[in-house]
């Protein structure tokens, strides 16, 4: 070979085998190693691309339900069967007795023999994670699950809004600390790689792929999560990080590997784009939670409850909606649930809104056995009306439908549907019938009559005689009786408090009705008694006559 | 541009300008010319509370607030807002409102439990003030932005209930008028404006027993021959 005086680097790429560990010198095309090479003058730009990674390394642990209370003891989630079961999770206590993940079950209980045993429960965690999920769309609507234990979420262009990747990355950290949950979090240009660097611990985002040959000396070979066989092999080759990689000839690799991995490493490297899959939503929030213990106690079900309520915001304001109601269930141990439904005036997708209304629910409602575990729907999800933010100085004058709506719903949740209403005019001649009850307008539109209904129009349809006073309406007081109330007759005139009235004003006579058999004859007067209230009473023409008090002028 | 110009540009009503936005909100006329001059600023004190004693229900208190509530209801330009009826010891009853220029549509009645007709007004000593639900409801009428008024018909309460409610004025831009029987003159109570009206004959005679920035006194047939002011 020498006699040719080719110089070995010159020789064609596709000769060497897997084990001929010639470096692939430097100079050549960067598409020839496995890793590249650190570039000379990195250039920090900034990726197009920057995914957040959250690794779980807790999991299987976190999942299981009624977990919290029993952090104190050394506790451990197994896999596997028989002989071969392996650790997969411990608590901190279980990691202070060197309890580790990864250690077969017999030697873990070697080390601590008290160690309690959890089997792995995939479905839990996978319900976990898809809740983590819907939590995560808060940050961007480019979610990804990496099951079992990260998540992945494609977050530059969420950046400005949450004050850059730092902070957006304790944000999200506090937020799971405040689940109970333990992550590592860290930020890379590919999904790959922010995986290898959360697996590896490695916690600094990096946020330009020119950075990222730097770091994979720092990354262990276990951090890429290839199979046990290709594993050992590269650790025979004298392969313990991803550095090491960049000896090995590609075509080789591949040869010897598979495509597969060589496509993970381009993949990491951002040589090759990696599509992910989106997490998939649901179109209405189904969530439930267990309490750690059955419990009667208010308190402890506003607690999950107000996790649920969490979970609710971040769904709907992931998709700038808002819940037309909500559907909980309180279910317990031996009996059907408990269910409580809550209609809003308008859609809501405000958590703390909605549990001051469920705790005024709650407080009326009494749970018949205690409550083991919650399960909060919502009703339609409809997409919120945006509205434009007032002038200073202008708000308080004019209606806020929102603030009226939450007004509405707060009185009716503590009182009652029927204690809060509005009133509207009926075209009617007798007094009674006049007015009803109406459904309070929440947007209330101004109209150029002042009123609404003309009297007038009413006193001509209606075939009745009325004095009238102030240019045709009629004369009549602010406040109505529910019932007419009978009056004792003094010589003629009507008492009331035992005393008689003066009759000031009238009489009024009304004779309509008669075609609906509630007809009336009256002759209406005002008076006035001792203590300067005047009333609106009528003497009854019919029926035995009588006085009544029918009104108060105020 | 002259200075002149510019200062009769700034004079142009539906110009805001930031430096008036601390200033305080300002009065709105009662409508009735004696209680106009006897008030400071010449009217109702605006985002606040205002206490009113009666000897009874009905001696032309509502009428006494007509003209008020009319113009709160013109306010703005967008949608109206509620005129809220907090346990009130009868219906307003929906003719006599509109004849009175107020639409109906924007009254809110609230009535957290069945009250007794005229005249006897339940006593709530069996309830402590804190959870009476009428004040809990003209507090949430108040500071939500949506009343424009809220008139709450109250017996006891104590002091921090009604600062309360003054706070919760204030905080919504919206008008308390609390309802209270006489003998509860004597408690003291951080209302802006505490008049106890008092019918003399026709007439219906309002004391001013506490006007901040003004001078308790005595106003005369503000109501004059109430059959005229019309119902």
């Amino acid at each position: 070979m020498a006699d040719r005086g080719l110089p070995a680097s010159d020789m064609p790429s596709s000769t060497p085998d897997l084990f001929d560990l010639t470096p692939v010198p430097a100079g050549r095309a960067a598409g020839l190693s496995l890793v590249p090479s650190v570039p000379a003058n990195a250039s920090q730009r900034a990726s197009r691309e920057l995914w957040l990674c959250l690794w779980l390394p807790c999991l299987p642990l976190d999942a299981l339900p009624g977990e919290d209370l029993s952090r104190q003891e050394p506790a451990c989630v197994v896999e596997g069967d028989g002989s071969r079961q392996v650790v997969v999770a411990v608590n901190d206590a279980a990691l202070r007795r060197g309890v580790t993940p990864g250690l077969g079950l017999n030697a873990a209980l070697a080390l601590w023999p008290d160690l309690r045993l959890h089997p792995r429960q995939p479905a839990a965690e996978a319900a976990l994670l898809e809740r983590l999920a819907r939590w995560g769309t808060q940050f961007t609507p480019r979610v990804s699950l990496e099951p079992p234990q990260a998540l992945l979420a494609e977050v530059r262009g969420s950046l400005g809004l949450f004050g850059g990747i730092g902070s957006l990355r304790q944000r999200a950290l506090r937020e799971l600390r405040g689940r109970g949950l333990r992550a590592i979090a860290t930020a890379a240009p590919t999904p790959r790689a922010a995986l290898w660097l959360a697996r590896a611990g490695i916690e600094d985002p990096v946020e330009s792929v020119d950075a990222l040959p730097a770091l994979a000396a720092r990354l262990p070979l276990a951090c890429l999560g290839w199979p046990p066989a290709a594993m050992r092999t590269l650790v025979t080759l004298g392969v313990r990080t991803v550095a090491d990689l960049a000896r090995l000839p590609r075509d080789g690799f591949a040869r010897r590997f598979g495509p597969a991995l060589l496509d993970e490493l381009d993949e990491g490297f951002g040589r090759r784009p990696q599509p992910r899959p989106r997490a998939v939503m649901p179109e209405r929030f189904d969530g439930s939670l267990e309490l750690p213990v059955e419990s009667e106690s208010t308190r402890l079900v506003e607690i999950a409850l107000e996790r649920l309520l969490g979970d609710l915001q971040v769904f709907l304001h992931a998709r700038s909606a808002g819940t037309g109601g909500l559907v909980v269930e309180f279910r317990h141990r031996a009996r059907p649930a408990t269910r409580l439904r809550l209609g809003l005036a308008r859609p809501s997708g405000d958590a703390r809104h909605l549990l001051a209304l469920l705790r005024e629910r709650l407080a009326r409602t009494r749970l018949p056995a205690p409550v083991a575990s919650l399960r909060l729907r919502s009703t339609t999800v409809m997409p919120l009306e945006l509205r434009a933010g007032a002038l200073p100085g202008e708000e308080a004058r004019d209606a806020d439908p929102e603030a009226a709506a939450r007004l509405l719903e707060r009185l009716r949740a503590r009182l009652g549907g029927d204690a809060v209403f509005s009133v509207c005019l009926v075209p009617e001649h007798r007094p009674e019938f006049a007015w009803r009850v109406a459904e309070p307008s929440l947007e209330k539109k101004r109209e150029k009559g002042t009123l609404p209904l003309s009297v007038e129009a009413v006193a001509t349809e209606a075939p009745a005689t009325s004095i009238t006073e102030k240019g045709g309406a009629p004369f009549r007081p602010l406040w109505m009786l529910a019932e007419p109330q009978p009056l004792m007759d003094c010589g003629g005139l009507p008492c009331h408090g035992g005393q008689p009235l003066r009759l000031a004003g009238g009489p009024e006579r009304i004779e309509t009705g008669w075609w609906d058999g509630r007809d009336v004859r009256r002759d209406y007067y005002v008076a006035t008694d001792r203590g300067g209230v005047r009333l609106w009473v009528y003497r009854q023409r019919d029926r035995g006559g009588g006085w009544w008090l029918h009104g108060v002028f105020g | 541009m002259t200075s002149a110009g510019l200062d009769e540009l700034l004079r142009h009503p539906s110009l805001w300008r930031a430096s008036s936005a601390g200033n305080a909100p300002g009065t709105l006329p009662t409508g009735f010319r004696r209680l106009d001059e006897r008030l400071p600023g010449g009217g109702w004190p605006l985002d606040t509370l205002i206490e009113l004693l009666l000897p009874a229900h009905g001696v032309g208190e509502i009428n006494l607030l007509v003209p008020v509530l009319r113009a709160l209801g013109q306010q703005g330009a967008g949608p109206r807002r509620w005129i809220a009826w907090l346990c009130p010891p009868h219906l307003p009853y929906a003719p006599a409102l509109a004849s009175a220029g107020l639409d109906p549509a924007t009254m809110l009645v609230v009535q957290p439990r069945a009250r007794s007709l005229l005249g006897t007004t339940p006593s709530s000593k069996s309830t402590p003030p804190s959870s009476d639900p009428t004040l809990w409801a003209m507090e949430q009428a108040l500071r939500s932005r949506a009343c424009a008024a809220a008139l709450g018909w109250v017996d006891a309460a104590d002091g921090h209930a009604l600062r309360r409610l003054k706070l919760a004025a204030e905080e919504g831009g919206s008008l308390g008028f609390l309802f209270r029987p006489l003998h509860r003159a004597d408690e003291p109570s951080p209302a802006t404006l505490r008049l106890s009206l008092e019918p003399r004959g026709r007439m219906l005679d309002v004391q001013v027993l506490k006007c901040q920035g003004g001078r308790p006194g005595r106003v005369e047939a503000v109501l004059g021959e109430r059959m005229a002011d019309g119902g």
